[in-house]
């Protein structure tokens, strides 16, 4: 059964309020959202790029995939825990859950935590891509719904994530601390949050 | 799991967020073969062919793996391995490739332009891919030499991407 609690998002362009359901599951109707709807705006986006003429080396980092091989495993997610955020009729942002991995961060090392395996928020929403973002908060709800799926499971809030590049100064921001470049995931940055710092990032106003 | 949390709380959050991107995770990060959907794949060198193949049956023997055994663990036809590491004109689906790198934790990017699958743009690594292929023989068991000829290529293959020369 999933459970749907309400949140609210922040309209960039109108600047309200907007209700949003976050959903702890991936279901099929956020594959679909992601095949017909997340994959034709990232193409389209990557297509801008190249009529302007902006060499490869210069698109964003998640534009050098392989798009059979992504599709394939964005739909290996249904197996998966995880979490969506859906507001308007569309899936505005997907993560995966691992709840096997453990702490490296020195106070907790070896302590169960929720790994965020994969954390991706729809290409209308990223600020990254060079157009003006639609909704504002998709991503920090993801990252709430894992500290409090952690605090749920008994791991204090622990969580644990590699960054992609452009994402590092927002895990830095909210307290969470940088272990370092890793060589066995693409040398992506890896972050924990401590039991400590969760519960902060949870209770405070 | 179920949040409760005020209309408030969760809107000072979003205005907190700002500008700042927010992905983990390879699957979003997700660097491997790209661009063939944009140019087709140049003709693989000839001697990053015999690195590749080279590359496979050495990691493969290191690992003191039978052909069977390393299909299992790479989930692939042990006749696609066999041909990898005896025809060096036989170029591998990407996903073979995916499979190898994942199981040898080698990038997969650069096992894939040693594959010929996409084009490498280096001079060092194709320099590199002679050196070791020249290098290593294929007999029964890793000799010194060439146990330290495949350390030495495993750390150029694990470089960080050089940049691209337009």
């Amino acid at each position: 059964m999933v459970e749907v609690s309400t949140i609210y998002l922040l309209d960039v362009v109108s600047g309200e309020s907007v209700e949003a359901e976050l959903r702890d599951a991936i279901e099929p109707a956020q594959i679909d959202d992601w095949v017909t709807k997340w994959q034709p705006a990232l193409l389209e986006v990557l297509q801008s790029l190249a009529r302007r003429g902006v060499p490869i080396t210069q698109w964003p980092q998640s534009w050098h995939w392989n798009w059979a091989q992504k599709t394939a495993k964005v739909q290996g997610l249904l197996a998966f825990r995880g979490f969506s955020v859906v507001a308007r009729g569309e899936t505005q942002g997907l993560a995966q859950i691992d709840l096997t991995k453990s702490g490296r961060e020195p106070s907790q090392a070896s302590k169960p935590l929720v790994y965020i395996d994969y954390l991706e928020v729809a290409p209308w929403n990223r600020p990254e891509l060079g157009a003006a973002p639609r909704l504002r908060g998709v991503g920090t709800a993801l990252i709430t719904a894992a500290v409090a799926l952690s605090e749920e499971e008994g791991f204090k809030g622990r969580i644990g994530l590699h960054s992609l590049p452009q994402a590092d100064a927002f895990y830095a921001r909210i307290g969470m601390t940088d272990l370092g470049q890793d060589p066995a995931y693409q040398n992506l940055r890896y972050f924990e949050m401590t039991a400590e710092r969760a519960h902060a990032f949870l209770e405070e106003e | 799991m179920k949040l409760e949390r005020s209309k408030d709380w969760w809107m000072t959050r979003a205005r907190r967020e700002g500008a700042a991107a927010i992905g983990a995770g390879l699957l979003a990060f997700d660097p491997a073969p790209e661009q063939r959907s944009l140019s087709a794949p140049a003709t693989p060198a000839e001697e990053n062919r015999i690195a590749f193949g080279k590359f496979v049956n050495l990691m493969r023997r290191r690992r003191g793996l039978s052909m069977e055994q390393l299909a299992d663990a790479t989930d692939l036809d042990a006749s696609e391995l066999l041909e990898i590491e005896a025809d060096l004109y036989y170029v591998p689906e990407p996903r073979t490739v995916y499979r190898l790198a994942q199981t040898f934790a080698v990038p997969q990017r650069r096992l894939m332009q040693l594959a010929g699958l996409t084009a490498a743009n280096d001079a060092g690594l194709r320099q590199e891919a002679v050196r070791f292929a020249a290098r290593s023989e294929s007999v029964q068991k890793l000799t010194l030499e060439e146990s330290s000829a495949l350390e030495a290529f495993i750390a150029v293959l694990s470089e960080q991407e050089p940049k691209r020369v337009k």
